[in-house]
């Protein structure tokens, strides 16, 4: 088991983004001295982190890697991972996880725009809140999300889950605007309030426990049901697509 | 800089060379027959030395192709090259940057661009575009399909005004020629319908497209244009259209004898049979015969090649019912008084049985018209693939072997609606130099310009090609034409290497070419009263704005002045 720890530098600039694809347990448990992009310049990781290593590499999946301080401005971090696990102890900045197939990812913190962007599995946890486009797609592709898990205690910003193909998003608190839209399978769980899910919603399940403002007339009411003492009304849509087969149930919601 | 280029195997199909060894002898921009002194020795060492390309229907400069750009931010994903010396860095697969589209086109030899459509009212943006496309001189084609004036003017019979109006907005946007898309299919658009082939009158104008065709390739003529109309036909993409094609060549009369009188585009769109999609089938052999009949007519091919792309047009109508087949991204445009657009992104797949007939029609027109000069290869880039398929399309037509290979990957009911298995023949170097570049001058009537051809006085525009013809069967080493045909080992552009293998050498190499018809002072429409009406009642934009200022939108201006018939 080897474990890394990586503490951010004090001299840092917190304004100058980092590029740091290389925090993945892939290549960490391969190497330590990588590089990193700081603002447009390429600079080592050590002239970021203070680095401590702490046994022996036997494999991504035996790599725990643990980053120390307010990594709000590192980038990408977990990238194409496949397993093992990642400790963010603050926050984290955008992209963590993107095309995460395996593995864990916890973060202590908040997360920045597009956590687990593109992901194809494994689990991240974020104990703080998330940004915008968190388990999203790219904008303007076909496939979202295809699948893992995806768990926010807080509050996530806009377009959460978007394009979701397959895997689940579950928010413990708020969405922003537009979770859901685009939605063509897997599953949204948002347990706090929303604002207008689920637009152009081909198929999969989304659920929101919580109250939905300017809910889209396009969806058609099916019934209602009881959920972990939550009752909700559920809908079928959106029905400005055609053959659309998703489900979208609300705990209370005011029309657009 | 003067260049010698020695031991190049030279195919120029308009000075009637096929394949011999010369040296090349380039002075001041231009092609000359003595050795200039001083000048830089290039050993082409026996490889195919061609005049450089001419695209004569592509869609990179303008409106829609940003639209393009807006709608599918994903396709920057592909095609991402960082700054080199003298590149800037690039994005995008079939709606790349500008600089993709330049530094893409240079690589593989081609050093001048027709923008294949662009709104009247949006000519600023078009020229903008083409300013940043630095290593093509470009020629932009003007879209008069739904213009209320000529169609007024073609209405009531007066061509002659109707040829006034077209010299006019030609002058004022800077354009090069005439497009028709969709004849009227806009104005019909405009109230949600279509026009159905070109017999129906529509309302309002009492106008049918037969007619409005007919009197636009006329008004043409009459103004002396280096270009043809250049006609989208209508119901592009219906099955049974292929009666709508020939129906329009039929009305084509011969009239000029440089060029052709009319330019039917991306015809493998128009060439298709059926009901419906059930039963949809190639009819490319009767179009093809019509073209073998008529040599007024030269058409363009607008290959379907299998992979992602984005289509658009401005035939409004028809990107609406692609979008309700596929059910995806779609952008509508209305330009007033003048034309309509839209744009969708497609895949084309090898597993679709529609999309496999598609891309056998485009290869059966190519093979089945006789004469080549009367069918150009194109992709109609990016409706059918982006313009980087153009090697592997040299491929298929100079292949049967390579043609048989891939047909083999298509759907399984393909060979029973098309023709293309029973083709043997496979094109020369000669015929792909006259489909790629001598055959688009002639078109567009740019062998007057210099372009096009190697002969002394023309327009230094040289790509030399990795391959040595003598030494090489194209019906087996397909896989090697391709990869030359990707990439050339020089192409010059004006007597100025812009590109030497994969790097780009050059900047700021691009002219832009467009006609301003010289009418006497009565067809002078500038002051015409109803046009002055129609601007102050119709238009959102004033008449003394209308106009696109020559300083400063075209970097370098290439002003033809032709003689009318008025």
């Amino acid at each position: 088991m080897r474990r890394v720890t990586l503490i951010l530098r004090d001299d840092v600039d917190p304004y100058l983004p980092i590029e740091a694809e290389a925090i993945s347990p892939e290549i960490f448990s391969k190497r330590i001295d990588v590089s990193v992009y700081v603002g447009n310049e390429r600079k080592r990781i050590t002239d970021v982190f203070d680095i401590r290593v702490d046994g022996e590499a036997a494999g991504p999946a035996a790599t725990e890697i643990i980053l120390v301080g307010d990594c709000h401005q590192v980038k990408r971090v977990g990238e194409y991972m496949t397993n093992g696990k990642i400790i963010v102890e603050g926050n984290v900045g955008m992209h963590c996880g993107d095309f995460m197939a395996g593995g864990t990812i916890e973060i202590g913190g908040n997360a920045g725009d597009w956590l687990g962007r593109e992901m194809l599995g494994g689990s991240i946890i974020c104990h703080g809140n998330a940004g915008n486009y968190c388990g999203s797609g790219y904008r303007g592709g076909r496939k979202g999300v295809r699948g893992g898990e995806i768990l926010v205690e807080g509050n996530v910003g806009d377009y959460c889950a978007e394009c979701l193909f397959g895997g689940l998003v579950h928010v413990k608190g708020n969405a922003g605007i537009h979770a859901g839209s685009n939605m063509k399978g897997g599953k949204l769980l948002i347990e706090g309030d929303c604002l207008m899910p689920c637009g152009d919603m081909f198929a999969g399940e989304a659920t929101v426990y919580g109250h939905v403002t300017d809910f889209l007339p396009t969806f058609r009411e099916i019934g209602k049901v009881t959920e972990s003492g939550h009752h909700l009304t559920v809908f079928q849509g959106d029905v400005a697509h055609r053959n659309a087969k998703g489900t979208l149930r609300v705990g209370s919601f005011d029309r657009i | 800089m003067d260049y010698i280029i020695n031991n190049a195997y030279v195919v120029d199909p308009i000075n009637k060379i096929s394949g011999e060894i010369r040296d090349i002898f380039v002075s001041n921009g231009r092609i000359t027959d003595e050795e200039p002194k001083g000048a830089e020795v290039i050993d082409a060492g026996g490889c195919l030395t061609l005049p450089g390309g001419i695209d004569s229907h592509t869609h990179i400069c303008g409106t829609k192709v940003n639209f393009g750009r807006y709608m599918s931010p994903e396709d920057m994903r592909a095609g991402r090259a960082p700054r080199r010396k003298g590149m800037r860095a690039v994005s995008g697969y079939s709606i790349p940057t500008t600089y993709g589209n330049s530094y893409r086109y240079a690589l593989m030899g081609y050093t001048t661009l027709t923008e294949g459509a662009m709104a009247p009212l949006e000519a600023r943006h078009t020229h903008e575009e083409f300013k940043h496309t630095p290593l093509q001189d470009g020629l932009v084609l003007t879209l008069f399909d739904g213009d209320w004036g000529v169609m007024r003017a073609v209405a009531s019979g007066d061509i002659k005004r109707a040829a006034a109006l077209i010299a006019w907005r030609l002058d004022a946007v800077k354009g090069y020629g005439v497009k028709l898309t969709n004849p009227l299919g806009a104005e019909m658009w405009s109230w949600g319908k279509n026009v159905e082939c070109i017999r129906k009158p529509i309302p309002d104008f009492d106008l049918s497209p037969a007619e409005y065709i007919k009197g636009v390739i006329e008004a043409n003529e009459m103004l002396g244009l280096p270009h043809s109309v250049h006609l989208h036909c209508n119901n592009l993409g219906k099955p049974g259209n292929y009666t709508c094609t020939i129906g329009t060549m039929g009305l084509v009369p011969d009239l000029n004898t440089k060029r052709q009188t009319a330019y039917l585009t991306h015809v493998q769109f128009h060439a298709y049979g059926g009901t419906g999609w059930n039963d949809f089938c190639s009819k490319s052999e009767p179009v093809a015969n019509m073209v073998n009949l008529r040599p007024q007519v030269t058409i363009d091919m607008g290959q379907v090649m299998f992979g992602r792309t984005t289509t658009m047009t401005a035939d409004g109508p028809m990107e609406f019912n692609l979008y309700r087949l596929h059910q995806d991204k779609w952008s509508n445009h209305d330009v007033e008084l003048e034309t309509a657009s839209g744009v969708i992104p497609v895949i084309y797949r090898r597993k679709n049985l529609v999309n496999s007939i598609m891309w056998s029609i485009g290869l059966e027109l190519a093979l089945l018209v006789k004469n080549p000069w009367q069918c150009l290869l194109t992709t109609d880039n990016p409706n059918g693939a982006p313009f980087v398929k153009y090697p592997e399309i040299i491929g298929l037509l100079m292949s049967k072997e390579y043609r048989d290979r891939e047909f083999a990957t298509v759907h399984a009911k393909t060979a029973s609606r098309v023709v293309l298995p029973a083709l043997d023949r496979e094109l020369t170097f000669e015929e792909i130099a006259v489909m790629t570049r001598a055959g688009q001058a002639r078109a567009l009537g740019l062998i007057e310009r210099g372009k096009g051809h190697l002969g002394p006085g023309a327009e230094a525009d040289i790509a030399v090609y990795p391959i040595k013809p003598e030494k090489i069967d194209p019906s087996r080493q397909y896989a090697e034409i391709i990869r030359s045909f990707a990439q050339t080992k020089y192409t010059m552009k004006l007597g100025v290497m812009i590109s030497k293998d994969d790097q780009i050498l050059a900047d700021n190499q691009n002219r832009t070419f467009w006609c301003s018809p010289q009418v006497p002072k009565e067809y002078d429409m500038s002051k015409d009263p109803e046009l002055i009406r129609t601007f102050d009642r119709y238009y959102t934009i004033r008449m003394e704005n209308y106009a696109v200022d020559e300083d400063y939108y075209l970097t370098k201006s290439m002003k033809i002045e032709t003689e009318t018939m008025l």
